[in-house]
């Protein structure tokens, strides 16, 4: 019998700022380790099956009255029924209360099990997010600087981008990976002139699937410190009006490298949306009133910062600032006139104080500027508490 | 400060004795040693990849650019938490004995992208 013999020991830890030491038994050998690895196990999870992380913020937008918002509360319940068969679940409740009255919003943004089969070949079905974009599958609050998330990644990139579906996952050689989804397709019905077709997303309530969509991405992480992505979506959106057909694609360009307390990051984003010229002639004839839907809607940010105290929590801060220029209706169909208002850019600034790697204090300053002469875009000030666990 | 680094002394010999008394008495003679610096972070391990010739004792030096993550060894016992950002590492030995791949992954839930963060260390022919 062939035999394979992984002797392990396992080991330790420790570094700098933390002296504190402990001693632990591993069978076979006594080791030491920090204490942050106490909560080592010897199999399964090394935590009990619920996650989650939740985002408080302050909005304080030019002429209007602050607000004081629990954005986000989210929990995440995970299962292994195996080790090759594995659930994972987020449900979030938005804006704290959901009523006819208020704008909260609970919502199942993740439920799927993973078929793990292969480093190279993998299947997930349930509840999905598309992979598409750099927040959009990595949008816990303290790995992202400034309160908001980026607009690009919120009118260009509907984040958070969730759907029923199913598809494969996987790493084809070392570093290159890639996630190729069919997935409950767009309705057009919903696409609006400010804020493209973010409220477009079916999100699995009774999706109609009678044309899937499709989206994946592909991505290089072999290199320490970087990640490149590219990623896209395509599928028919006009299935509650059949007399002329629409469509969209999407496709998307990410970025990010981090050398020492440095970390650069950029998104480019561009969706192509066929039949909106239908579709607003149509909507003008039903309900007296054009959508004014854009055939292309365009985006692209950049973000730089920089941890000025790179020293351990509760000592860390970073420095930001990030550029983003995005207009939801950078090409009109035919006989139809972009606003201005919806070409826009922002300058965001501020810090990110980690008194924990984990939870997030952000202040951030966001100039938001556009091309109109008549609509104002107002700046704001806002501060932000996140936090994961 | 003295009772400090004393500790720290202490604690790096209680390392060393641990990974001898562990390896056995041979491997410092004759097998090869080979440091891999590994680092987790939402949701990849760099390298994922490790490719060791037979015959290598593989120590593993894995840290944490985020949250905490786990290292876990599919198929063995070894089952670690890889403490926070800025906040020390993990050291694992791996005495590749045979060909073959063995398939590490993070065992912590750290995100929507948690079962994405798996790795190999492959085992070849010299």
């Amino acid at each position: 019998m062939r035999k394979h013999r992984l002797i392990l020991v396992a080991v330790l830890a420790l570094i700098a700022t933390m002296s504190e030491l402990s001693n632990a038994q591993v069978p076979g050998a006594e080791v030491t380790q920090s204490p942050a690895s106490r909560e080592r196990s010897t199999s399964g999870s090394l935590t009990g099956p619920i996650s989650g992380y939740m985002d408080f913020h302050y909005n304080n937008r030019e002429d209007e009255d602050a607000l004081l918002d629990f954005h986000r509360f989210v929990l995440l319940f995970s299962h292994s029924f195996s080790d090759r068969i594995r659930f994972v679940s987020e449900l979030e409740l938005e804006h704290a209360v959901v009523s006819n009255e208020t704008k909260g919003e609970l919502e199942l943004e993740q439920a799927y099990i993973d078929f793990l089969v292969t480093r190279s070949f993998n299947v997930r079905a349930g509840m999905l997010l598309a992979p598409v974009g750099i927040i959009n599958e990595r949008h816990e609050p303290p790995v992202f600087h400034g309160v908001e998330r980026p607009f690009v990644d919120t009118v260009i990139i509907p984040t958070t981008w969730f759907d029923t579906g199913v598809g494969v996952y996987g790493e084809l050689r070392h570093g290159l990976r890639y996630r190729a989804y069919m997935m409950s397709p767009l309705d057009s019905v919903g696409f609006s002139a400010d804020e493209g077709i973010r409220e477009g997303r079916q999100k699995g309530a009774e999706s109609n699937a009678s044309s899937l969509a499709g989206t994946g991405r592909l991505e290089y992480v072999g290199r320490r410190g970087l990640v490149l992505g590219t990623s896209f979506w395509t599928g028919d959106t006009g299935f509650q009006d059949r007399r002329f057909e629409t469509s969209v694609t999407m496709v998307e360009f990410d970025g990010r490298y981090r050398r020492g307390e440095f970390e650069a990051r950029g998104e480019y984003a561009h969706g192509f949306l066929d039949g909106m010229g239908e579709l607003n002639a149509s909507r003008q004839r039903t309900v007296g009133v054009s959508p004014n839907v854009a055939r292309q809607v365009r985006g692209f940010y950049l973000e730089s910062s920089y941890f000025v105290s790179p020293r351990p929590a509760p000592r860390e801060v970073a420095l930001f600032v990030r550029y983003e220029n995005f207009d939801t209706q950078y090409r009109m169909p035919t006989g139809f006139q972009p606003l201005k208002a919806f070409d826009r850019d922002a300058w965001v600034f501020g810090l990110t104080y980690f008194p924990d790697p984990d939870v997030a204090v952000k202040l951030d300053y966001t100039m938001l500027r556009n091309q109109s002469d008549v609509v104002n875009a107002p700046d704001s000030l806002n501060v932000g508490l996140g936090w994961w666990f | 400060m003295t009772h400090e680094v004393s500790r720290r002394i202490l604690a790096m010999l209680v390392v060393v004795a641990a990974t001898w008394m562990a390896s056995g008495s041979d491997w410092a003679g004759a097998q090869e040693r080979q440091v891999v610096e590994v680092v987790a972070e939402r949701f990849i391990f760099t390298p994922s990849e490790i490719r060791v010739p037979v015959g290598t004792t593989l120590e593993l030096r894995i840290r944490s650019d985020d949250t905490m993550h786990g290292f876990r060894i599919v198929g063995s016992d070894v089952n670690l938490a890889v403490p926070k950002r800025r906040q020390g590492e993990v050291v694992v030995i791996f005495e590749a004995t045979d060909v073959g791949r063995f398939r590490f992954e993070c065992s912590r839930l750290c995100g929507a992208g948690h079962n994405f963060m798996r790795g190999e260390i492959v085992v070849v022919d010299r």
